[in-house]
């Protein structure tokens, strides 16, 4: 099995890593770079708990090689506090005390991102579309959905 | 007699308190919000090893129940970059929590599907994998038992054959020679004079299959016994100082004593009961000791974590309830056959718990209570959010309503006629602690606009309504205990220490509340965190609802203890009188001298300096401890009487509209209101997180979860592909909370927990709710929208 | 979960390069794109190829494009491509709203529509729209290119009559000419993403219906029998409980743990049902919007 050199950029810093064919992203993210925000919760794709942004777009980083990262950009939570979309929902979670256990609020939170940064208005059933991906067992979903609703307004002035 | 009054004094008391309270009662933000929201919280996967660290994978059985006639581990230890590979021969010594009859791996017998032989220990995870799948273990095929009604047959398998001699705590009762592992008996009053009495004496069975918890993160636990001869454990868990009690059973006999083991708890991804306990945490334990000093990691994965840990036990429930015209119940039978799995070192408390409680807080004088743990080959069963009372309460309310309507009674009415008072006889025969549940019925109702029958918009559609109520007490050992320690530091804010677990429920920040309470220090300055066994006072364990209540009476006290030592020295220094002072805004000030105003900061680590220049004082601490002096878990056997097993309950109730399409069967849960009686809700926002989400996961059992197994025992959905747990498309249309508040008299503040009883009337109220719009009654769970259509499809058919 | 296989990876630079990998390599050589369906079989040890080619390189395979009389859709066009697609939405809106209902926004990022059929499993949520439309799959091999006619290219479940040295490479849907509507139901066990418990496609094109059905059989497929009896009909009570009787006639559910054979026979029923007042409505009224109440 031959390793393959890639490089990417990971939360606006070049990566250069040789990786072997059969490395998954998330294990790739999480032991070789210590990337920790995006979990593991079911390893093929249900949960969402390992939600990264490729290339503007959230994927499963446990669906995705870590050879296949080669060229992209990355975003994960370390990167995105930094984003003001980000903040901003940030800022609304915090004050619905939006989440119980935290295990599934990075990937939460990256999947909001996406949705407001490209969605800024999002109707409820919109938000709840966004983030169905993304599964959360403590808080029934509410304040969740609440915070990203009341980003929105406030990113809209009403 | 007495006591009521004196209750009545304290709830007096602590209800004057309430008007001057600055961070108890209030919605305060979460003390731990923004690690979890930045990501900067760590759990167990999240912590770095090293290049050292090893890693474990797990050789399983594919069998129900099997004879190992041989392991042969020689290919394994063969490959390259393995380690150790063990078996259950390196571990002969039996573990458990409330019943030893467990081992580490399985020795000799194999009594589930998934259940671990072998283990091998390997430099990477793949290469662990790989030699796994190398070990080979020749079984002889037994017959499984998959039953619990039919484990009882005389020719039944046992799945446990040395029962009798397995040690377990004295208020189980285990039957030697039957698949029997515990059998919990409540009689009270003369239950066939009740049934005599009865108008309406009808009976009925119910079925509660497996549950999942379904916690995101995964069990996992990194164990490094050092060269020096001490274990360290970082585990996901719930549990830490019992973990370590039970590691310390299982590894006694390498010379491990308690003061050898730490458990460092990080935050942890969701438990449920879940992570109560030890189930995989054992493996690394053991596995961490053969391999000494070098750190290896045990990580479930999802299938794992489906089929080997802890799942919420089936039950088969048969209930004979009599009752008179005017709506009294006269009396009750109830018998429970629990399908508690391969071993049930924890689950035949959930057994008995249920068997204690199963009378639901209703006053029945004439009561007949049996609750069997009975041994079966599935996966072992445990705590899951709800202990047991999920499990009754589907057949005991749903059995309510429709006795109600026999007789023609509204079922609210009837459950208001029956609903239990403060000082009412439990089953067990102590006396019930003040309650607000009418105050809940009452409000629910309202809220659902209950006795106003409501049409769709769509004619395909029904609309019906249930109301139910629920309570339940924590279980746990009669001594189960709290402590806490309080630190300042130079700048006046304060560390507390205790092991109570942040698992979700928002321990942290309600522990900071009452300190905060106490010692008018605001909790943007108060830091808590998980615990670590070495550095953190002791809790038994975060389960039962019960650490609000507990870990919290703990913290006050240290609070309480700290303060007074500010009191102490203040008098000593100033000569001032103590009774005359008091904390305020970060300081200490004098009833009798306004002017006298001594910040914190200027004094809880340094001291106050004399007259004389010297210093008087020291680093300011508070210890608090608390136990329930007044519980016992011993009862006659026969009957459960004479004991003081559970230290209280919280009540409520719960309401649904629900909206039912005839034709598919498809439901929508228009509003779903829930009251309970929380005593005092330190934080109210997080009370209403508790009831907002453990409906939905109370709504998901009942309307599509469910564990399914083929008929050699193996479990067909081990993933969230087939296990559906809800997602923010499957949430209520709209959800009540509603707080009440009777306070809890030595509860902190009058509070007492709410965690698990917000999911348990879930059941019950779809399965009333169905019935109340259709007219289909459906006795087993989930009642899943297929079964709905299928039932009406039948209906119309005959 | 490790990935105990152990393969090559190539990403390609061009088509020829896969085409000669996949004729030395066969089934050996397995083609990745999104990777949604591929990883988790990797991860469960399923199957063990030698060398994966991957054709995320090549530009040809992203786009979806208008050509003659019909729109070609690359082997790399995701899910969320066809929902960001207004071409697609506006031509072949049934494959619009069933794409809506594939997983979650996350999988739907890097799913693609041609890994969904290459996958072929019975309840694949692009089959039925791709049925009705009678789309044309586009394969090639180094011996050249070939047409598959979508109806012959689900051969059971999970199988395909894709060589072993092929690689699908294009989706080709005709444009319809004439006025249409139609909708695609889907059952599942709750509101979140789920596999599909059952589903029905229907498309109507003047007095002509195409009906597909998914995860009612072991291969999705369509159901003429229940199109020819409706050809030329006009909707009553009476034709819909005739072409209930047709429909359950023409599946052949079983019970697996997603729903009983009875609970599916059940639904079909309703699905052709409330399938063909739906489309009728839309085909009338253009309500309700695609995409919107997906089993009433």
């Amino acid at each position: 099995m031959k390793t393959h050199k890639i490089k990417f950029k990971l939360n606006g810093e070049t990566v250069l890593a040789e990786v072997k064919p059969n490395e998954v992203l998330i294990d790739f993210l999480r032991y070789k770079l210590g990337v920790k925000s995006p979990k593991i919760g079911c390893d093929r794709g249900d949960c969402g708990t390992c939600t990264v942004i490729m290339n503007g777009k959230t994927v499963r980083s446990c669906l995705v090689l870590a050879v296949e990262a080669d060229g992209s950009e990355i975003i994960t939570v370390e990167g995105a506090n930094k984003n003001k979309i980000t903040q901003k929902l940030q800022k609304k979670l915090h004050e619905k005390n939006a989440f119980q256990c935290g295990f599934c609020a990075p990937g939460m939170i990256l999947s909001a991102t996406e949705l407001l940064t490209e969605n800024p208005k999002p109707t409820k059933e919109e938000i709840k579309e966004a983030i169905s991906g993304n599964l959360c067992r403590c808080t029934g979903y509410e304040p969740i959905v609440q915070a990203i609703e009341e980003t929105a307004k406030r990113e809209n002035g009403e | 007699m007495k006591t009521k009054i004196k209750e009545k004094k304290q709830i007096k008391e602590i209800k004057k308190t309430y008007s001057e309270l600055d961070a108890v009662g209030k919605n305060l933000n979460r003390i731990d919000g923004w690690e979890k929201i930045t990501a900067a919280a760590k759990y167990t996967d999240d912590l770095e090893f090293g290049p050292a660290l090893l890693y474990a994978a797990i050789v399983e059985s594919p069998y129900a129940f099997a004879k190992i006639k041989k392991i042969d581990t020689s290919e394994a230890v063969k490959l390259d970059g393995v380690v150790r590979v063990v078996t259950g021969k390196d571990f002969p010594y039996k573990f458990g929590l409330y019943m030893k009859d467990r081992y580490v791996f399985a020795r000799d017998v194999v009594r589930f599907v998934g259940e671990q032989v072998a283990a091998v220990v390997a430099k990477t995870p793949e290469i662990a994998l790989k030699a796994a799948s190398l070990v080979k273990v020749d079984y002889e095929e037994m017959t499984p038992v998959l039953d619990p009604v039919k484990a009882l047959e005389k020719n039944s398998p046992l799945v446990h054959k040395d029962l009798k001699n397995y040690p377990h705590v004295p208020w189980f009762f285990p039957k030697p020679d039957t698949n029997i592992a515990h059998w919990r008996k409540t009689r009270k009053g003369d239950w066939e004079k009740g049934f005599k009495e009865a108008d309406v004496v009808f009976e009925d069975t119910y079925y509660v299959p497996r549950y999942a918890h379904c916690a995101i993160e995964p069990h996992s636990v990194i164990g490094l016994y050092d060269d020096s001869g001490r274990l360290t454990m970082w585990t996901s868990s719930q549990s830490p100082f019992t973990q370590r009690n039970v590691f310390v059973g299982a590894l006694e006999p390498f010379g491990i004593k308690h003061k050898d083991i730490r458990v460092i708890s990080t935050y942890i991804g969701g438990g449920f009961g879940g992570k109560a306990g030890v189930s995989m945490e054992i493996i690394g334990a053991a596995l961490a000791v053969s391999c000494k000093g070098r750190p290896i990691k045990v990580l479930w994965n999802r299938a794992q974590e489906f089929y080997n840990t802890y799942q919420r036990q089936g039950v088969v429930t048969k209930i004979k309830m009599g009752v008179k015209k005017d709506g009294k119940i006269t009396a009750l039978e109830y018998t429970l056959y629990w399908d508690a799995g391969a071993y049930v070192e924890y689950g035949a408390n959930v057994v008995n718990a249920a068997g204690l409680s199963s009378s639901g807080p209703y006053r029945i004088d004439n009561l007949k209570i049996d609750s069997m743990c009975i041994y079966t080959n599935l996966p072992p069963g445990g705590p899951y959010r709800g202990f047991g009372y999920s499990e009754f309460l589907f057949g005991l309310e749903s059995h309510i309503d429709r006795i109600a309507e026999k007789i023609n009674m509204d079922p609210v009415k009837f459950r208001k006629i029956n609903a239990i008072k403060e000082g009412d006889t439990l089953p067990y025969g102590a006396h019930m602690n003040p309650t607000g549940i009418q105050e809940a019925i009452d409000k629910v109702s309202k809220e659902i606009r209950w006795g106003v029958k409501e049409k769709s918009k769509d004619k395909n559609k029904e609309i019906g309504k249930s109301v139910v109520c629920f309570w339940k007490s924590p279980a746990m050992p009669p001594n189960a205990s709290s402590s806490a320690f309080i630190k300042f530091n130079e700048d006046g804010s304060l560390n507390i220490l205790v092991s109570g677990m942040e698992i979700g429920q928002g321990l942290l920040t309600v522990m900071a509340q009452i300190a905060s309470e106490i010692l008018k220090v605001p909790i943007s300055k108060i830091r808590v965190e998980t615990p670590d066994t070495d550095r953190n006072p002791y809790e038994w364990q975060t389960v039962g609802s019960h650490v609000t209540w507990g870990c919290g009476n703990a913290v006050k006290r240290a609070a309480i203890d700290a303060r007074e030592k500010i009191f102490d020295l203040v008098q000593r220094v100033y000569c001032l009188d103590r009774s005359d002072l008091y904390l305020e805004d970060e300081s200490v000030r004098c009833k009798t001298n306004p002017n006298f105003k001594l910040k914190f900061s200027d004094f809880v680590i340094n001291g106050i300096q004399a007259e004389d220049h010297t210093f008087k004082g020291g680093p300011i601490m508070g210890v608090g401890m608390f136990m329930p002096e007044f519980a016992s878990a011993i009862g006659d056997p026969e009957t459960g009487q004479g004991g003081h097993p559970n230290v209280h309950y919280t009540t409520g109730a719960a309401g649904v509209i629900l909206e039912i399409d005839k034709e598919t069967g498809k439901m929508k849960i228009k509003k779903a209101v829930l009251a309970v009686d929380c005593g005092k809700a330190i934080n109210p926002d997080l009370v209403k997180g508790q009831i907002v989400g453990g409906m939905l996961q109370g709504f998901a059992t009942v309307l599509y979860e469910d564990m399914r197994f083929d008929q050699n025992g193996r479990l067909l959905n081990p993933n969230f592909s087939d296990y559906k747990i809800p997602t923010a498309k499957d949430m209520p249309e709209e959800v009540v909370p509603i707080i009440v508040e009777t306070p809890q008299p030595d509860g902190p503040f009058g509070a007492r927990g709410v965690g698990e009883h917000t999911m348990i009337p879930c059941a019950p109220l779809i399965a009333n709710a169905v019935y109340n719009a259709l007219g289909v009654r459906i006795k087993s769970m989930p009642v899943t929208k297929e079964k709905v259509a299928l039932s009406l499809l039948k209906e119309k058919k005959s | 979960m490790p990935i105990i296989a152990e393969y090559e990876y190539l990403k390609v630079k061009s088509m020829e390069e896969a085409l000669k990998i996949k004729s030395e390599y066969g089934n050996k050589a397995k083609v990745i794109a999104g990777g949604t369906d591929l990883i988790p079989l990797l991860k469960e040890n399923y199957i063990r190829p030698e060398i994966l080619i991957d054709l995320k390189g090549l530009k040809e395979i992203y786009e979806i494009k208008i050509k003659n009389n019909f729109i070609r859709i690359g082997a790399g066009v995701t899910f969320a491509d066809i929902i960001k697609s207004k071409t697609i939405k506006k031509y072949f809106p049934i494959l619009w709203e069933a794409s809506m209902t594939v997983a979650s926004v996350g999988v739907r990022n890097r799913a693609t529509v041609a890994g969904n059929i290459c996958s072929a499993v019975p309840c694949a949520d692009s089959a039925g729209p791709l049925l009705v439309y009678n789309a044309d799959l586009i394969v090639v091999s180094e011996k050249g290119e070939r047409k598959i006619k979508i109806e012959d290219w689900f051969t059971g479940p999970k199988k395909t009559s894709l060589n072993e040295d092929e690689i699908l490479l294009f989706i080709d849907i005709p444009i319809l000419k004439n006025k249409n509507a139609g909708c695609y139901l889907k059952l599942s066990r709750y509101e979140g993403e789920d596999l599909a418990q059952g589903s029905l496609t229907i498309l109507k094109t003047g007095e002509e219906y195409k009906i597909a059905f998914g995860s009612l059989g072991p291969t999705p497929k369509r159901a003429y029998k229940t199109e020819e009896y409706l050809k030329g009909k006009k909707i009553n009570d009476n034709v819909v409980s005739h072409v209930q009787k047709i429909i359950v006639d023409e599946i052949s559910p079983i019970t697996d743990i997603r729903a009983t054979k009875e609970y599916r026979e059940h639904m079909a029923k309703v699905m052709i049902k409330r399938g063909i007042e739906k489309t009728i409505s839309r085909y009338y009224n253009g309500k309700p919007k695609y995409g919107e109440g997906m089993i009433e």
